[in-house]
């Protein structure tokens, strides 16, 4: 059973079909990339699957249950974790804190034991921070977890970012363009990145503009064009496809 | 022989309340109690607001409300029902709270400057329905002869006595606050007021977060106004109007909003040594609060020790 | 007298419609809540209150140098204390810093003229005539009839002069706005002065016709723009006419119908439920942000 199964996934604003029927799936353990270019409504898909926008058609099952609809929060506790496009870490607190809310539907701790169990409340905040210690150590930040999030380079903010994310433990990862402004030995070090986690057992859909980081990265790829499903294939299969160049580049002149 | 950082934390937190604890013992003058006790109440109300404001970003501009339901129904209750005192408190505390819950339900998703829009109105909606309700409220004229506190048989009769009071409802207060915001509720308020969206994808219903986070702020200004209903002896509306709800605001600007929960009294103390130093100008009050909100703002909006967050 | 009421309640909203339409320009442009603005037109009217009583100046002479004055404490305040906030990271700071303005200007009043209820002449002598059997004051038309004239003549000036489009643009976009050249500065101040000139004129309109101000209608004033602004739609003056209309005869009806004591209550609580249901106003449009 696929972990993500999309079916004719649909979302329209007023007039504009932002995304038009899309299907696809998702296997355990494998790196799906989406691309197209701009405007083709890769993050408006991603948005339509992880309750941003709610679908205005099809569905979406996520590990078999229907999760159409349903909003954010609910479909993050379920297990799909994301990055923006435009970068969303919360910059004015610090690297660390922004790992800890990362985790926070993974912490166990009820309200009420705050006040009536609260060596357990307390037993609980001190393991997620030790779990959040160690991811940050995984990506190497665990030197800067008390500096403020705004206070680090860029490529680091993206890094965190993505900690973030790994933070609630999900069962999908999406990274939407988690390439931007980054320069190829930051793209290279994020796709040996990537492809540890899904060599580590991460089920991991990545949306890219470039070319190069999906070849490398995916198992799998996806493009899309004008709100719709285009192609899928191999690297290999969508590198050569000549439709696929079309999409990108525009009719050639043929002289 | 070095101590670890969060039992040095804990040993100065005591230390601090040891020395809040004796300063009756060395203060005699009733002036200076009274204004101890002024600043008490402030600070309860700025703690709490600070949980709405500082934490979740919730600008509500109608605290002054709660206060004032915590005061009147102490009052009422206490004049009108021969309740005793900590039942009274306990009656105000959830009152406040639900009131809270009331106005944070149907305003959990509005827009921060609509949502400071309703809190003002709601601030004066309670004002004017406590000057106009004569029969119940007794109006302008307000719930007088309220009978001193007794609690467990001691009566609550001098300054230094409330002042115990008061600052017993500080400390719970503070470390009520200090509980909830060392777990993921704390960090959860924050990463509503950094960024709602950003949140909603991490598992953290929103809606129900603002309203948490409200309306416990609100439970405390409501034992603030029963402590205020029993100092005073006397509840009217004149105590919660809109110039008290932006003056708590300030306040907690001024001593700086977000994590630090001490930071807030910081601003208290400020506000009303200033208001008090300008007591004999009486007529240059609004005036100066006023200068010092907008100076405080332009020049460091995060106030004295405030989260950079607040930086412009 | 339901009609009495109604025409009363039409020339209220006339009035508190020049009042609005500020603040709602303002808010327009600037997303900025200018707490400040009743408290500033109330400084104007208390202004042509001293110039009508203790210099005996003409009526017209007095109302335009005090709306000059309003508009001129705008454009004071806008410089001194709003500018540099415009490009602070949290909305509140302008919002309170805005209160702050406020209490410095109600202070400033009440220093001067002190906190009671003032009698404020009225400029028109009243009369009354029987219209299609309704008693109807002639203040009331004169009130209702430069009020509206005012209105159109902004709404004129806003559509066919060049100013008025750069307005239009700044409002839509200052950043684009900006960099077509157009002085975002003047604009804005521009905006404040216009804003607090109508708010004066609509402020001793409402006390000449009711012979009555105090610093009490500042704050007051401001709730009324702000209701108004919700009702109609923020940011549009056709919204900032509605809404002042909507407000004014409501007020008026709920006043001597429901009653007068519970009457501010009741528009208070009218405009949380705008805020909740539909916070962009009758006339305004939702905006969304992209993600």
């Amino acid at each position: 059973m696929p972990i993500l199964d999309t079916r004719d996934v649909t979302k329209q604003f007023g007039g504009l079909v932002a995304v038009n029927q899309v299907s696809m799936t998702v296997n355990k353990n494998e790196i799906v990339g989406i691309i197209g270019p701009n405007g083709a409504g890769k993050t408006s898909f991603i948005n339509a699957l992880t309750g941003i926008y709610k679908p205005t058609g099809g569905q979406v099952l996520f590990q078999g249950k229907d999760i159409t609809g349903f909003p954010a929060y609910k479909i993050a506790k379920h297990g799909i974790a994301r990055t923006f496009q435009n970068l969303r870490v919360f910059s004015n607190i610090s690297v660390l804190e922004n790992v800890l809310i990362g985790a926070h539907c993974r912490i166990d701790n009820p309200f009420h034991h705050i006040f009536l169990r609260p060596l357990r409340s307390k037993k609980i905040e001190q393991q997620a921070y030790a779990k959040v210690i160690a991811l940050l150590k995984n990506v190497g930040l665990e030197e800067k977890k008390e500096s403020l999030a705004k206070n680090l380079s860029y490529g680091e903010q993206r890094t965190l970012e993505i900690c973030r994310a790994l933070a609630s433990d999900p069962e999908l990862l999406i990274l939407d363009e988690p390439c931007a402004g980054m320069n190829s030995a930051e793209m290279d070090t994020l796709a040996d990145f990537v492809k540890k986690l899904r060599d580590d057992g991460q089920t991991i859909v990545v949306i890219e503009h470039n070319m190069c980081f999906m070849m490398a990265v995916s198992d799998r790829i996806i493009v899309m064009t004008e709100g719709a499903k285009f192609r899928e294939g191999t690297p290999a299969e969508i590198r050569n496809d000549l439709e696929v160049q079309k999409v990108y580049l525009g009719e050639q002149e043929v002289e | 022989m070095m101590m670890d950082s969060k039992k040095r934390k804990w040993l100065l937190l005591g230390g601090l309340i040891a020395c809040l604890l004796l300063v009756p013992m060395f203060v005699t003058d009733i002036y200076i109690l009274s204004i101890l006790n002024v600043m008490v109440v402030y600070s309860i109300l700025c703690l709490g607001l600070n949980l709405i404001l500082g934490f979740t970003g919730l600008l509500s501009l109608g605290h002054a409300a709660f206060y004032g339901i915590g005061a009147y129904t102490t009052a009422i209750l206490m004049t009108r029902y021969d309740f005793g005192f900590v039942a009274a408190f306990c009656a105000s505390a959830v009152l406040a709270l639900v009131a809270g819950i009331v106005i944070a339900i149907p305003t959990r998703k509005v827009r921060g400057d609509y949502f400071c829009l309703i809190t003002l109105a709601f601030g004066e909606i309670f004002r004017l329905v406590a000057t106009s309700w004569i029969e119940f409220t007794r109006g302008a004229m307000g719930i007088v002869r309220i009978p001193m506190p007794k609690i467990f048989g001691i009566a609550i009769v001098t300054e230094a006595h409330f002042y115990y009071l008061g600052l017993g409802i500080l400390i719970v207060t503070y470390l009520t606050i200090k509980a909830i915001t060392d777990t993921r509720y704390g960090r959860a308020f924050i990463a509503i007021r950094e960024d709602e969206l950003a949140a909603d994808t991490m598992g953290i219903n929103t809606p129900i977060y603002k309203i948490m986070a409200f309306s416990i702020g609100c439970l405390f200004a409501g034992m603030a106004g029963s402590f205020l209903a029993v100092y005073q002896t006397v509840v009217t509306p004149s105590n919660f109007r809109l110039e008290e709800s932006c003056l708590m605001i300030i306040m907690v600007i001024v001593g700086g909003m977000g994590r630090n929960l001490l930071a807030p009294l910081a601003g208290v103390i400020v506000m009303t040594v200033a208001t008090e130093v300008f007591r004999s100008t009486a007529e240059y009050r609004m005036l100066i609060i006023g200068l010092i909100m907008i100076l405080v703002l332009l020049l460091r909006p995060q106030g004295i020790f405030g989260s950079s967050s607040f930086k412009s | 007298m339901l009609g009495e009421v109604i025409l009363v309640g039409i020339m209220v909203g006339a009035v508190y419609a020049l009042v609005t339409v500020g603040y709602s320009m303002v808010y327009g442009i600037l997303k900025l809540m200018n707490f400040a603005h009743g408290d500033i037109y109330i400084f104007g009217t208390l202004i042509c209150l001293t110039l009508l009583t203790k210099y005996n100046l003409h009526p017209v002479l007095a109302i335009l140098i005090a709306a000059i004055a309003g508009g001129g404490l705008a454009f004071l305040v806008e410089l001194l204390v709003y500018r540099r906030l415009r490009a602070a990271q949290h909305r509140l700071i302008s919002m309170i810093t805005a209160l702050g303005a406020a209490y410095v200007i109600q202070n400033i009043s009440e220093l001067n003229w002190g906190n009671q209820v003032m009698s404020f002449p009225s400029i028109v002598k009243s009369k009354f005539i029987t219209l299609v059997g309704l008693q109807i004051s002639v203040t009331h038309i004169i009130t209702l009839f430069v009020a509206v004239l005012c209105i159109a003549v902004l709404i004129l000036f806003m559509r066919y002069s060049r100013y008025g489009k750069a307005i239009d643009c700044v409002s839509q976009d200052m950043d684009a706005a900006s960099l077509m050249g157009i002085p975002i500065n003047r604009v804005v101040s521009s905006v404040y002065f216009m804003g607090g000139m109508l708010g004066v004129i609509g402020g001793v309109l409402y006390s000449s016709a009711y012979n009555a101000v105090s610093l009490g209608m500042g704050f007051r004033g401001t709730l009324i723009a702000f209701t108004a602004a919700v009702i109609g739609g923020i940011g549009s003056l056709g919204g900032a006419l509605l809404g002042g209309m909507i407000l004014g005869l409501s007020e008026n009806l709920i006043g001597v119908y429901i009653s007068s004591s519970y009457r501010d209550p009741l528009m208070y609580s009218l405009l949380i439920i705008m805020l909740l249901v539909k916070p962009t106003g009758i006339l305004g449009s939702s905006d969304q942000a992209k993600v």
